[in-house]
C-alpha cells in the first residue's frame, strides 16, 4: 500500500527578528531539526516517499551552509523526497535550487520538481503531478494542467502544489496564485498535497494543507503536524493522518489583569507551559506593587525556563496599595512622589509615569531588603 | 564637638613632635608671631581630615629638604560623649588609625568614619579640593578667604542638607538622599551630566545608523540581485526561443537565392559586354570606310580646286604679261625726260655763275667805294680827335681840385656869413661932412660894417672906442677864415685860377673838351672797329677779290651760248629732283613688274602641274574599282552595325529586367541581417554566461541571510535602545520629582537660617537686614532703606558678613546635633576698631555654643576675650615625647 509523507512550508533560512539572538538561532536551528524528524517519521512508518509542498527555503539566497545543512538533514531517509519550489523559493532562471545543484547539495534521492510535469517514482509507483512556481509572482492556477496530464495506468496520482484554495482560504494567505477547490476531482487525483497555509487543514477528503512542521509564528492554526496519507490503491479514499512534528509550540496570550486573582490564574497558566514553549505575553490593566512583584519574579523565571518569554508590560499600569506603600517605607517626600507618579500613570506620560513609578518602588524595596535581610 | 588635642611631627616646620593642648571648649586665641607655624597648624588640621592617607600629594606636607618624612598628625576630639582619636600619617609611612570609644578603623574605613561625621567627602583620586570640602569647608575659614562665602556654601551644599534634614519640622525621607544618589547613579550609567546619551545607549544609537544603512545596501544588492535573475530568465528564455527558431537560416536561405540571382545577371552582364565589344568594332569598321569614303568626296573636291587654281594662275599670267609694254614705254619716256631737265640744269647752273660773279664785283666796287669814304672820313675825324684831345690839354683841371676849391670856397662863405653873425656889427649913418675912422677905415655916410675883431673908433672929437667883438667864437671863425682864405689862396694857385667861377669855366670847358674827344672816338669807332688798319687790310682783300672775279669771268663761257628762257637754278635743280624722282618711280613700277611676271609664271607652271597630276591619278583605273567597293563594304557594315545594336538592346533590356540593383541591396540586406541575428544570439550567449557567473558569485553571498541577520541585529538594538531611552526618561522623571520635593523641603530650612542670622546681624547694625535664599546663600542686604547684595560690601564688611553667616550655619548644624568646630586664621584683619568690638560680642556669644580656634598675630587685639591666649612660641619651646 503505497504511503508517503506530505509536508511543506519548512522556510529554512528565516530569521527571527523579534527575539534575541540566543533564542532566535535555537529556533532557526530547530527547523532543520524538523526535517530530521520528518526523516525519522517517514523510516518509522515506512513512508514511500516524502512530499514537500513548497517553501522549503525561505529565501533565494540562503547561504550554501544553509542549503547543504537542508539537504543533509534528509538523510535519515533514504527513499525520494519531492521537493516543490513554492513562492518564497520559485525555481526562476536562477534560484536557490539551481545553486544547489550547482554545489552538489542535492542528493540522489531527492527530486526538484523545478518544471511543471510529471515526475515518476517507478518504484514506488507513485506518479507526482507537480505545479512549481517558476516565477517571482503568479496570478494564475498552476494546478491546470493537472488535468491534462496522463500518469502511467496503475500508478498513484498525486499531485503537488503550492497556493490558495480559491474560496476557502480568503485572508492572509502568502502566494498570490489561486488553486481550484475540486481540482483533485478534476485532474483525477488520489491526493493533492498543498502548502503555504502553515497550519494543519482539510480543504476536502483528497485536498489537504499539511501546513509547516516547526511553528514560526503566533497563529494558533495548528502548525506543527506532518500528515501521514496512505492510499490502499489507485482510486481509494486515502487515509490521513496527522503526526505531530513540532519541537516548540508557541503561545501568544493577551491578558488583561484587573484583580489579584488574574495574577494567579496567569500565573498557574504559566507555569504550565511544557518547556517547550515560546511565549509572547500581552499584558494590559493594573497591577499592585505586590502582584507587580509576584509577576516579573515569575517572568524571570518563565524566561530561564522556557525556549523564549517575550512580554509588553507597557500597558500594565501600577496601582500600589496601601499596603503596598507601607512595605515601602517611603517617608517624607518620596512618599509624596510615589503619590504623584501613581497620579501621572493616568495623564499622558502614562510608560514614563509607570516606569519611574517602578524603579522607585523597587530602588525601595531594595532598600528595605538591605535594612532587614 | 570639643578637639582636645593636636599633635604634629615631620609636618612642615614642626620637624619635631609639638603638641597643641589644653583647649577649651569655648573660643580660644591662639598667636603667634609671622611663621610660628599658625597656618602650618591648620593645615595639619584639615590635611589629618580631608587628604587621604595614601595620597601621593601630600608631598607639600614634608619638612623642607626631607625627603624620607612622613608627616604624622594625632587629633583628639570628643563628640556625643564619644572620646574620637585619629592618627594618620603620610608618605612615608602611610597610615590612617581612627578609635571612636574604642572600636578601632583604619584605612579607608576610618577616613569615612570621618567624612560623614562632619559632612565632607573625599576626592576620587589626587588632592582634596574646595568642592570635596563639605561643611568644614565652611566652618574653617582659611586666611584672606573670610569673605567669600558663596562657594563654600554651594560645595556644602548637600552636606549641609543632608545634615539639616531632621530640623524640618515635618518628616523627612530617610534615605531619600540615598534614593537621590542612586537614581542619580543609575541615570548616570545612561546619560552624561549633559543629558546626552552615553555608554551603551551612546553606542546603540550610534550602531542604528551604521546599522540602517548596512541593511540598505544589503537591500539594494538584494534588488540587483533579484534584477539580475529576472534578466537571465528572459535573456534565457529569448536565447532558447532564438536556438529553436533559427531565424537565421531562413535568411541564410534567402541570401543564398539572391545570390544565386545576382551571379545570372552578372553573367547576363558578361554577355552584355561582348555584345558591347562586338558593336563597338563593327562601329569602328564603319567608321573608317566612312572616312574612306570621304576621302574620296575630298579627293574629287581637290581636283575641281587644281583646276580653278590653274585657270586662275594662267589668267594672272596673261594680265601681268599684258602690262608689259606700257610699263616699257613709261620708263622710256622718264629716261629721255630726265636727260633733258638734267641738261637744262646745267646751262642753268652756268648762267648764274655769271651772273654771281657779276654780283659779286659790282659789291665789290661798291664796297670799296665806301671803305674808302670811311677812309676819309676816318681821317678828318682822327683830326678833329687830335684837337679835341689838345684841347683837353689846354682845359686841365682837376675836377677833384675844382670841388676842393668850391668846397673850401663854401665853407669860407659859410664862415664869413658866420663871423658876420657873431660879428659886431656897427651900422653908422653919419651926418653929411661927418667921419669916423673904425680901424683903419675911415667911414662916412652910413653903411654898416661888422667887427670881427678888436677895432678901434675913433670919432674925432669925442674919442677912441674900443670895440671888441665877444665871443670865443668869433675869434675861432675869424681864425677858421683866414686859414680858409689861405687854403683857397692856395688852391687857387694850385688851380692856376683867379677864381672858382674861373675854375669852374675852365672844368667845364674841359669837359666838354673830353665829351668831345669821347664822341669823336665812338664815331671813329663805329666807323672803324677794327681800326684804321684793318680798314686798311679789308680794302686791300676786297681788291683782290675784284680781281678775282673779273679773272673767273673772263674763263667762262660767253653767254651766248645759253639757251634762252632759262629757268633758274634753283627751279632747274626741283625740275631736275621731279625727273629723277620720276625715273626711279618708274624704274621701280617696271622692275616689280617684272617680279610679278615672274612670280605668275611660275603659279601657273605649279597649278597646271599639280591639276595634271592628280586627274591622272584619279581617273586611274585601279581607283575606280576602289572607289565601288567602298561603297559597298559600307552599306554591309551598316546593316550589321544595326543588328548588333538590336542584340544589344535586347541583352540591356533583359538585365534591367533582372533589377540588378534590388538584388544588391537584397544581398546586403540579407547578409548584415543574417548576421546580426547570429551576432545577437552570440551575445544573448555570451549575457547568459556573464549573468551565470555573476549570479553565481553573488548567489554564494547568501544575501538575503545576510539581511535576515542584519535585520535581526538591528532590531534587537533598536529594542535595546527603547528600552533604555525609556529607562532614561523614567528616570530623569523621578529624578526630577525627588529633587524638587527636596528642593521644597530645604527651602524650609530657610526660615530657620534667618533667624540665627538675624540674631548676630543685629548686633553688628542694628536696622540691618541680610536675607538668605533659597538655595540658603546670604544675599540681599537692607540698611537705612537701601537695598544692595552682599557681594557689593567693602571688604571689611564682607569679611564681617561671611563671619556671621558661617556662625548662623553653625547653630544651624548644632540644633541638628552635628560637630561645629571653627576654625578662623587670622580673621578680620580688615575689621576698625568698632566693628571689631561687635565682632568680639558676637564670636563670644556664639562661643557660647560652639568651640572656636582664632589664630591671629596680634594678640593685643583679642586680649578682651575672656580667656588666656595661647602662644605658640611658647609651646614650641616645650619639649614634646
Amino acid at each position: 500500500m503505497p504511503r508517503f509523507l506530505h509536508t511543506a512550508d519548512w522556510q529554512i533560512g528565516r530569521y527571527f527578528n523579534r527575539f534575541d539572538t540566543d533564542n532566535s538561532s535555537a529556533l532557526a536551528d530547530a527547523r532543520y531539526g524538523a526535517i530530521e524528524r520528518l526523516a525519522q517519521l517517514a523510516v518509522e512508518y515506512n513512508c514511500d516517499a516524502v512530499l514537500v509542498a513548497g517553501d522549503v527555503f525561505d529565501a533565494q539566497t540562503v547561504s550554501d551552509r544553509c542549503i547543504r545543512r537542508t539537504f543533509n538533514a534528509t538523510s535519515g531517509f533514504k527513499g525520494p523526497w519531492v521537493m516543490l519550489p513554492g513562492n518564497h523559493d520559485a525555481a526562476l532562471a536562477e534560484s536557490v535550487w539551481t545553486r544547489a545543484q550547482r554545489i552538489n547539495a542535492v542528493p540522489n534521492n531527492v527530486h526538484l520538481a523545478l518544471q511543471s510535469g510529471v515526475i515518476e517514482l517507478p518504484q514506488q509507483k507513485i506518479a507526482v503531478l507537480a505545479a512549481p512556481l517558476t516565477q517571482r509572482h503568479t496570478y494564475e492556477d498552476l494546478t491546470a494542467p493537472f488535468d491534462s496530464l496522463s500518469t502511467p495506468p496503475q500508478w498513484l496520482r498525486v499531485g503537488l502544489a503550492h497556493g490558495s484554495v480559491q474560496g476557502v482560504l480568503a485572508e492572509d494567505i502568502d502566494a498570490t496564485n489561486p488553486i481550484a477547490a475540486d481540482r483533485s476531482a478534476s485532474a483525477a487525483l488520489d491526493y493533492l498535497a498543498l502548502g503555504d497555509w502553515h497550519g494543519l487543514k482539510e480543504i476536502n477528503e483528497r485536498t489537504w494543507y499539511s501546513g509547516t512542521p516547526e511553528p514560526e509564528r503566533f497563529r494558533n492554526n495548528q502548525p506543527g503536524f506532518a500528515l501521514l496519507v496512505t492510499v490502499s490503491e489507485p482510486g481509494a479514499l486515502p487515509q490521513v493522518e496527522a503526526l505531530e512534528t513540532a519541537r516548540y509550540h508557541w503561545h501568544q496570550w493577551q491578558e488583561k489583569l484587573v484583580v489579584e486573582t488574574d495574577i494567579d490564574e496567569l500565573l498557574k497558566r504559566l507555569d504550565e507551559l511544557p518547556e517547550s514553549s515560546v511565549l509572547d505575553l500581552k499584558l494590559e490593566g493594573s497591577i499592585t506593587l505586590a502582584g507587580e512583584q509576584r509577576l516579573a519574579d515569575a517572568l524571570s523565571r518563565a524566561e530561564a525556563r522556557y525556549r523564549s518569554v517575550t512580554y509588553d508590560r507597557s500597558r500594565l499600569l501600577l496601582a500600589p496599595t496601601e499596603e503596598d506603600l507601607a512595605g515601602l517605607q517611603a517617608s517624607g517626600y518620596v512618599g509624596d512622589v510615589l503619590e504623584q507618579l501613581q497620579a501621572r500613570q493616568s495623564g499622558a506620560e502614562t510608560q514614563i509615569a509607570r516606569d519611574a513609578l517602578a524603579i522607585l518602588a523597587s530602588l525601595l524595596l531594595e532598600a528595605r531588603k538591605e535594612e532587614h535581610p | 564637638m570639643k578637639l582636645e588635642s593636636v599633635r604634629v611631627e615631620q609636618f612642615k616646620q614642626f620637624k619635631k613632635p609639638f603638641l597643641l593642648n589644653g583647649l577649651s571648649g569655648g573660643i580660644n586665641v591662639i598667636s603667634g608671631p609671622n611663621e610660628a607655624g599658625k597656618s602650618t597648624l591648620v593645615r595639619a588640621i584639615r590635611a589629618a581630615f580631608f587628604e587621604r592617607y595614601r595620597s601621593k600629594s601630600a608631598e607639600n606636607l614634608r619638612p623642607w629638604g626631607d625627603s624620607s618624612a612622613a608627616p604624622t598628625i594625632e587629633l583628639v576630639f570628643h563628640h556625643n560623649g564619644q572620646n574620637w582619636q585619629l592618627n594618620k600619617s603620610f608618605l612615608q609611612r602611610k597610615r590612617c588609625d581612627l578609635s571612636i570609644q574604642g572600636t578601632t578603623y583604619s584605612g579607608e574605613e576610618a577616613e569615612e568614619k570621618l567624612a560623614q561625621l562632619l559632612g565632607y567627602q573625599f576626592p576620587k583620586k589626587g588632592a582634596s579640593k574646595e568642592e570635596h570640602w563639605g561643611i568644614p569647608g565652611l566652618l574653617w575659614v582659611e586666611q584672606g578667604s573670610g569673605q567669600n562665602i558663596e562657594q563654600a556654601v554651594v560645595h556644602a551644599g548637600d552636606h549641609l542638607q543632608s545634615a539639616l534634614n531632621s530640623l524640618v519640622s515635618e518628616v523627612v525621607s530617610e534615605g531619600g538622599d540615598g534614593l537621590i544618589h542612586t537614581v542619580r547613579q543609575q541615570l548616570g550609567e545612561l546619560l552624561t551630566a549633559g543629558g546626552a546619551p552615553r555608554g551603551e545607549y551612546k553606542q546603540l544609537l550610534a550602531d542604528e545608523l551604521p546599522g540602517q544603512q548596512e541593511l540598505d545596501a544589503l537591500e539594494s544588492r538584494i534588488d540587483q540581485y533579484q534584477n539580475q535573475v529576472d534578466r537571465l530568465a528572459k535573456v534565457a528564455r529569448e536565447f532558447h526561443k532564438i536556438d529553436r527558431e533559427q531565424p537565421w537560416i531562413k535568411v541564410r536561405q534567402a541570401l543564398a537565392e539572391a545570390q544565386e540571382r545576382y551571379r545570372h545577371i552578372e553573367s547576363l552582364q558578361g554577355q552584355q559586354q561582348t555584345l558591347n565589344q562586338a558593336l563597338t568594332s563593327v562601329q569602328q569598321r564603319a567608321a573608317l570606310l566612312q572616312r574612306n569614303k570621304q576621302q574620296v568626296q575630298a579627293d574629287g573636291k581637290q581636283l575641281q580646286q587644281r583646276e580653278q587654281e590653274h585657270n586662275t594662275a594662267q589668267q594672272a599670267l596673261n594680265d601681268v604679261q599684258a602690262s608689259a609694254a606700257g610699263l616699257h614705254a613709261a620708263l622710256e619716256q622718264c629716261q629721255s625726260q630726265y636727260r633733258d631737265a638734267l641738261e637744262v640744269e646745267r646751262q642753268a647752273g652756268l648762267l648764274e655763275t655769271r651772273q654771281r660773279l657779276e654780283h659779286s664785283s659790282a659789291r665789290a666796287k661798291t664796297q670799296l667805294q665806301q671803305l674808302s669814304e670811311r677812309k676819309s672820313r676816318a681821317a678828318e675825324l682822327q683830326q678833329a680827335l687830335g684837337e679835341s684831345r689838345k684841347l683837353t690839354a689846354r682845359h686841365q683841371i682837376s675836377k677833384a681840385a675844382v670841388d676842393q676849391l668850391r668846397t673850401t670856397q663854401r665853407q669860407l662863405d659859410d664862415t664869413r656869413l658866420r663871423s658876420q653873425a657873431i660879428a659886431t656889427r656897427i651900422e653908422w649913418q653919419l651926418k653929411a661932412g661927418q667921419q669916423i675912422e673904425l680901424g683903419q677905415d675911415t667911414l662916412s655916410d652910413q653903411g654898416e660894417q661888422l667887427l670881427l675883431s678888436s677895432t678901434r673908433l675913433r670919432i674925432a672929437g669925442v674919442g677912441e672906442f674900443t670895440i671888441t667883438p665877444g665871443g670865443d667864437d668869433l675869434a675861432r671863425c675869424q681864425r677858421q677864415l683866414e686859414q680858409l682864405q689861405l687854403a683857397l689862396g692856395e688852391q687857387l694857385l694850385t688851380l692856376g685860377v683867379a677864381d672858382l667861377a674861373a675854375a669852374e669855366h675852365t672844368l667845364v670847358a674841359q669837359e666838354r673838351a673830353q665829351a668831345d674827344v669821347h664822341r669823336l672816338l665812338e664815331l671813329l669807332q663805329s666807323l672803324v672797329p677794327g681800326g684804321l688798319a684793318s680798314l686798311d687790310s679789308d680794302y686791300q682783300a676786297l681788291s683782290a677779290e675784284l680781281e678775282r672775279n673779273c679773272a673767273e669771268k673772263e674763263a667762262l663761257a660767253p653767254a651766248t651760248t645759253l639757251a634762252k628762257g632759262l629757268p633758274a637754278l634753283a627751279q632747274a635743280q626741283d625740275l631736275r629732283s621731279d625727273a629723277e624722282n620720276r625715273l626711279s618711280a618708274a624704274e621701280k613700277r617696271f622692275g616689280e613688274h617684272e617680279k610679278a611676271l615672274l612670280a605668275a609664271s611660275h603659279r601657273y607652271q605649279n597649278a597646271d602641274h599639280e591639276w595634271h597630276t592628280l586627274r591622272t591619278s584619279l581617273n586611274s583605273e585601279q581607283r575606280q574599282q576602289e572607289v565601288v567597293q567602298l561603297n559597298s563594304d559600307l552599306i554591309a557594315v551598316e546593316q550589321e552595325q544595326a543588328r548588333q545594336q538590336e542584340r544589344l538592346q535586347q541583352m540591356l533590356a533583359q538585365i534591367a529586367a533582372a533589377r540588378p540593383e534590388l538584388v544588391q541591396q537584397d544581398i546586403q540586406r540579407l547578409g548584415a541581417s543574417a548576421d546580426q541575428l547570429e551576432q545577437a544570439q552570440r551575445g544573448r550567449e555570451l549575457e547568459l554566461k556573464e549573468l551565470r557567473a555573476r549570479l553565481e558569485v553573488w548567489g554564494a553571498e547568501g544575501l538575503e541571510e545576510q539581511r535576515g541577520r542584519c535585520l535581526a541585529e538591528l532590531e534587537q538594538n533598536r529594542r535595546r535602545c527603547q528600552q533604555l531611552q525609556r529607562r532614561a526618561e523614567a528616570l530623569q522623571l523621578l529624578l526630577q520629582l525627588l529633587t524638587e520635593k527636596r528642593q521644597a523641603l530645604t527651602q524650609r530650612l530657610q526660615a530657620p537660617l534667618q533667624k540665627h542670622l538675624n540674631h548676630y546681624v543685629t548686633v553688628l547694625f542694628p536696622d540691618a537686614q541680610l536675607e538668605v535664599d533659597s538655595q540658603l546663600l546670604p544675599g540681599r542686604f537692607t540698611r537705612d532703606g537701601e537695598t544692595g547684595q552682599m557681594a557689593e560690601l567693602s571688604f571689611g564688611a564682607r569679611e564681617q558678613m561671611g563671619l556671621i553667616s558661617r556662625l548662623a550655619y553653625a547653630d544651624l548644624l548644632k540644633e541638628a546635633g552635628k560637630p561645629t568646630l571653627l576654625i578662623l586664621d587670622d580673621s578680620l584683619v580688615h575689621s576698625d576698631s568698632v566693628r571689631l568690638d561687635s565682632m568680639k560680642r558676637i564670636l563670644f556669644d556664639a562661643a557660647q555654643r560652639h568651640q572656636i580656634l582664632l589664630f591671629t598675630c596680634h594678640p593685643d587685639n583679642w586680649q578682651d576675650m575672656g580667656s588666656e591666649t595661647i602662644n605658640l612660641e611658647a609651646l614650641k619651646a616645650r619639649a614634646v615625647i
